[in-house]
This record gives structure tokens, C-alpha cells and sequence, in this order.
């Protein structure tokens, strides 16, 4: 059995968590579900990411001039490389791999700097744009294409982070696309390598990335277009595209109060804690549900349960999927962490029963009995290592507390059982910033060793 | 009791009785909140002075000397065991204060003679 949704660093066993570190760490079998936003650059106060926005501009500019200049070949190619970033593994594909533009959306895109005089005279200023003047082009692809444009960065900043965090790199050979010649470039350095594919792999700052870019086109749309324009006229986005194209000075007046707007964009996290008055409401859900399944309750649960599991251990627990499984017909949903050994309960789960991610398995049931913690045992190894948890509603019956405890004496494996009260205590914390949510897993440990015998 | 304890216990009874104000008000707030590893660093720093002056004899519960931090007590359990050492240390003034010749105020006795140590009255004063 392989690791849920493994990372770079789980794979390698490094024990860093997302909220530690400046990148997004990777994921090694699919894409983040982020995007890097040339707008962020633009706005950062810092002046090293203003250069790198101008030089995504320039760079994007100079491809104009080339079509312009009646060098189009070269200009779509160009483009058509730079339109697809493998390495920095963002956007939305299931399988790291994504795919070029084809000649034409290419063209389209450089036609751009022939047909709006705005634009033939002074290129763009924030080409995000391109986004609400060609059809095909959304965010994923300004990500990749200013993932290209700052290759050569993003490499020194990989091969920084890999020293920094002891991530190990390999030699490999990537084509980098050069500023000052205004093309690719293959160069050999040391990066980190997916293990699954053996492609390398770059690291992207967190601060640059957002789930939605901040110019895009249904903000345009629904926030700008349709105070400013006859929306019965255009009903479709390829209207609305075409009419952008004839009348520039619309995008660029949208593309004004973004800017003046510039104050709330603001980079995404991986993952973000609901709010504290979710929480007490989720618990308090909680507590009015029934058991069972009656009225749905036990896929009620599972909804309420999983994002206030997720929020009460971050940062000390990276959440990492809820994974559905099958065993005598009966459907087991369970939510899986990475154990990122940032605190002292979780290093000891790690070091104790080889806890590289930990399994939480929600159990909707009025009263627990041992087939529940013999499906939960059955399932805990290789990544799992012995140690397990089972969320249920209520306190289990004696025996099967034992049979938790015998487990422990005969095979040194460990079940903690959290209840209501549990979960409660941990929506508690979580709002009064007391003590750590995650220190109410710690407690449970506690009193389990205690029961357990020597 | 000697000089010394009594001046000990009166710093540390001030400090318990402070301590379970605080906590009680706390308490009725959310009485199942933990209660942070700050607090309960001090609180455990006075119980233990309190055990070294409540020997066996005085102590609430024979089992229980300072808080676990790593078991999470909550408001109402730091506020339920502040209660019983309060309780205690009452006790063992009640035994070690007299009154001098008829007269209502009440002093420490140190060393087998009444003092010129004034304290108060005994809270509970039929079980005397």
C-alpha cells in the first residue's frame, strides 16, 4: 500500500510541515489545485518579485514584437513551449502532465499585438489579460506560462529550498528559457526528482499563488461587464472575447479598478481552517445528530466531522484526503493526515508505530463493537504503521476499550477512540486558543498507555 | 507549627486563594475550556507548596499532588481541586490558632504557645 496523495517530502521521510516552509510542497501523482498569479508579483511589495513581473512582461512583449516583425514562426513556437510547465506541477491534471497550446490558439493570442493598437504600441502591462481576449486561454495556462518566463529563478530558488530542508536533488536536465537571448536554453543542474516519474520537479513560492488569478475572465464578467455592457447582446463568452478585442478600452478600465482593487488580493493558503463560529456550529451539529444512518446522518457526519478534524490538528497534522474503502459491503470513509512530526505526540507516533500519515475512521454507530476495531486494525500498516484512530459518537462499551488495550499488549498496536466529548473539547480549544486542539489526541494517548499493562 | 511555616503559610494560602478566584471566574465562563500550560505551571507551583505544608494528614486526596499537563484538566477540575486545598488549609490554621484570655481576636500558635501572631477567626468555627 502506497501513501494517500503522497508529497515530495513524505516521500523522502522529511518530517517539514506545509506551514513551515515558503514553497508549496508538490504533490507527486496530481497537480495543486493552484495557479501562480503574475497580479501577486505585480503587487508584492517586495522588489525582487516587481523585476520578475517585469521581466514576465517584457519577455511576453518581446514575443509580440517578434510577430510583429514577421518572425511568426518563431514566435509561435515560442509560445507554444512556454505554454505548459510540467515541473512546478499546478493547476488541475490528475497526472502531473498537461498539455501545449496548439498553433492556432497560439497565433490567436500573438494576433493580439497586430489587432489592438493599444496593444501594438505598448504591449501589455499585465498580460492575465489575454485571458478576456482569447478563447482557451484561462488562468492555468498564464500560470504556466509565467512559470516558463521565470525558470531560470525558480530553479535557484528550488536548488536554495533543497539545501535548506535537505531534500534530495539528482542531476537532470531542464530547458530554461533565457531572458537576454529570449529562448530555451538546456541546462544540467541539481533538482528534485519525482520518484514516481523520474521527471524533475520545481518548487514555486506560496506567496504567489492563488486559486483564482485576480484578473480573470468571470470576475470580468460578472463584477465589470455586466454593470457596463448590454448582457443581452452577449450571452456567450466568445461575444464577450470578440467584443473585448473591438473595444480594448474596456479590459483596460477593468483591468484599472483590479488594480486600484489591489489592497484584497492577497496569495491563497494550501489549506484553510474554518472559521472559528463554523466550528462551534459544526460541534454543535454534531451533537443534535443522530447515530446510524437514519436521515443520512452518518453521511451528515462525515461532512461535519472532516473539515473540523482538518482545521482542529493544523498546522500540527497536513490534512491530506477522506478515502472511501469497501470490507464485507460495508462502506468505511476515512480521513487521512500527513504526519509531518511536528509536535512532540505526533514524533512519537512516528518513532512508536511508524505513523507516516494517520487514519482517522469515522464511525457514525451508536455503540462500537469489535468488528469496528478489527477493520480499522486490518487496514493499519506499511504507511498507516500501528497506530490508527476511530471517531465515534459515543464511549465505547468496556470490552471493546479492552480489546483497543489487548491489541496494544499483543501486538503493539495502538487505536485511540474519540468521541463527541472529544471533538467538543477540541471545537473548544480551537476557540478559546487555550491549549492545542491536537493536545486532546495527546490526552487520549496519555490515558491509553496508562491502561495499558507494564 | 514553626515561625517559618506559619509565614509560608500565609503566602501560600494568599496566593492559593487568588489563584482559585481566578480560575473560578474562568470557570463559570466555559468550565470545560483547558486551562493553558501558563496557568497551570503556576497553579502547580503553589499546590506543591501547599503539599509541603499539608502533610498526609491535611492533603485533600492521597493520590493527587500537581496537575498533569499532557491530561488537559479543565476550568471546573483546577477550580474543584483548588477548592479542596482551600478546604485543607483551613483546616490546619483551625488547628494552630487560639484566642488569649477571653479575648475575640485569634493568633498562630508556633511552637506549643500562643503567639503574638494575629490571625482570623476560623471559617468553621463548630468544627473546632
Amino acid at each position: 500500500m502506497a501513501l494517500v496523495r503522497p508529497r515530495l517530502n513524505d516521500f523522502y521521510d522529511l518530517p517539514f510541515s506545509q506551514e513551515q516552509v515558503s514553497f508549496a510542497i508538490p504533490l507527486l501523482d496530481e497537480d495543486l489545485p493552484l495557479y501562480v498569479d503574475p497580479f501577486l508579483l505585480w503587487k508584492s511589495p517586495s522588489q525582487q518579485d516587481n523585476s520578475l513581473h517585469a521581466q514576465i512582461v517584457n519577455s511576453f512583449n518581446y514575443l509580440g514584437s517578434l510577430f510583429l516583425k514577421d518572425r511568426k514562426e518563431d514566435a509561435i513556437n515560442l509560445l507554444i513551449k512556454l505554454s505548459e510547465c510540467d515541473e512546478v506541477g499546478l493547476g488541475n491534471s490528475r497526472s502531473r502532465k498537461g498539455l501545449k497550446i496548439g498553433p492556432k490558439i497560439a497565433a490567436e493570442i500573438l494576433s493580439l499585438f497586430q489587432d489592438i493598437p493599444q496593444v501594438q504600441k505598448s504591449g501589455f502591462t499585465h498580460f492575465e489579460e489575454v485571458q478576456l481576449l482569447v478563447e482557451g486561454v484561462a488562468q492555468d495556462r498564464i500560470s504556466d506560462i509565467a512559470c516558463n518566463l521565470l525558470m531560470s529563478f525558480l530553479v535557484d530558488y528550488t536548488i536554495d529550498e533543497c539545501k535548506r530542508w535537505s531534500i534530495p536533488t539528482a542531476r537532470v536536465k531542464v530547458d530554461i528559457y533565457n531572458c537576454k537571448s529570449n529562448q530555451f536554453v538546456s541546462e544540467t543542474v541539481d533538482l528534485p526528482v519525482n520518484p514516481e516519474t523520474n521527471s524533475s520537479v520545481v518548487l514555486v513560492p506560496k506567496r504567489w499563488l492563488r486559486f483564482v488569478s485576480w484578473i480573470n475572465f468571470s470576475d470580468f464578467q460578472e463584477h465589470y461587464f455586466a454593470k457596463h455592457a448590454d448582457t443581452e447582446r452577449f450571452r456567450d463568452r466568445v461575444a464577450i472575447l470578440n467584443y473585448n478585442r473591438k473595444n480594448y478600452g474596456v479590459v483596460q478600465a477593468y483591468v484599472t479598478m483590479r488594480e486600484s482593487a489591489r489592497n484584497d488580493c492577497s496569495n491563497d493558503p494550501l489549506f484553510r481552517p474554518i472559521p472559528i463560529i463554523s466550528m462551534k456550529r459544526k460541534t454543535q451539529s454534531l451533537a443534535a445528530l443522530k447515530t446510524g444512518k437514519t436521515d443520512n446522518a452518518d453521511k451528515e457526519y462525515e461532512r461535519l466531522i472532516a473539515p473540523v478534524l482538518a482545521s482542529a490538528v493544523y498546522p500540527e497534522l497536513d490534512f491530506a484526503s477522506t478515502q472511501s474503502r469497501t470490507i464485507s459491503n460495508v462502506l468505511i470513509r476515512d480521513l487521512i493526515f500527513y504526519n509531518n512530526r511536528a509536535c512532540d505526540i505526533t514524533i512519537d507516533l512516528y518513532k512508536l508505530y511508524e505513523s507516516k500519515q494517520i487514519v482517522m475512521e469515522m464511525k457514525n454507530v451508536a455503540v462500537l463493537n469489535n468488528d469496528h476495531i478489527d477493520q480499522l486494525n486490518r487496514y493499519m500498516k506499511e504507511e498507516f504503521g500501528r497506530f490508527g484512530v476511530i471517531l465515534t459518537r459515543k464511549v465505547p462499551p468496556k470490552a471493546v476499550y479492552k480489546n483497543t488495550i489487548d491489541l496494544w499488549s499483543g501486538q503493539r498496536r495502538c487505536i485511540l477512540i474519540l468521541t463527541d466529548d472529544d471533538i467538543k473539547l477540541m471545537g473548544q480549544l480551537y476557540e478559546s486558543k487555550q491549549r492545542l486542539p491536537i493536545e486532546v489526541l495527546k490526552k487520549k494517548y496519555i490515558e491509553f498507555s496508562r491502561d495499558c499493562p507494564g | 507549627m514553626k515561625k517559618k511555616d506559619v509565614e509560608r503559610f500565609e503566602k501560600v494560602s494568599g496566593q492559593l486563594e487568588r489563584v482559585y478566584e481566578e480560575i473560578t471566574s474562568l470557570s463559570k465562563k466555559s468550565p470545560n475550556d483547558g486551562v493553558n500550560k501558563f496557568k497551570l505551571r503556576l497553579v502547580n507551583k503553589v499546590l506543591e507548596a501547599a503539599n509541603s505544608l499539608l502533610d498526609n494528614k491535611y492533603k485533600p486526596f492521597d493520590d493527587f499532588s500537581v496537575f498533569d499537563e499532557d491530561t488537559l484538566p479543565s476550568n471546573s477540575d483546577v477550580a474543584f481541586i483548588l477548592a479542596q486545598y482551600l478546604n485543607c488549609m483551613e483546616n490546619l490554621r483551625a488547628e494552630n490558632i487560639q484566642q488569649k484570655d477571653y479575648s475575640v481576636q485569634w493568633y498562630w500558635v508556633i511552637d506549643g504557645e500562643t503567639s503574638s501572631e494575629k490571625t482570623t477567626p476560623p471559617k468553621k468555627l463548630g468544627r473546632r
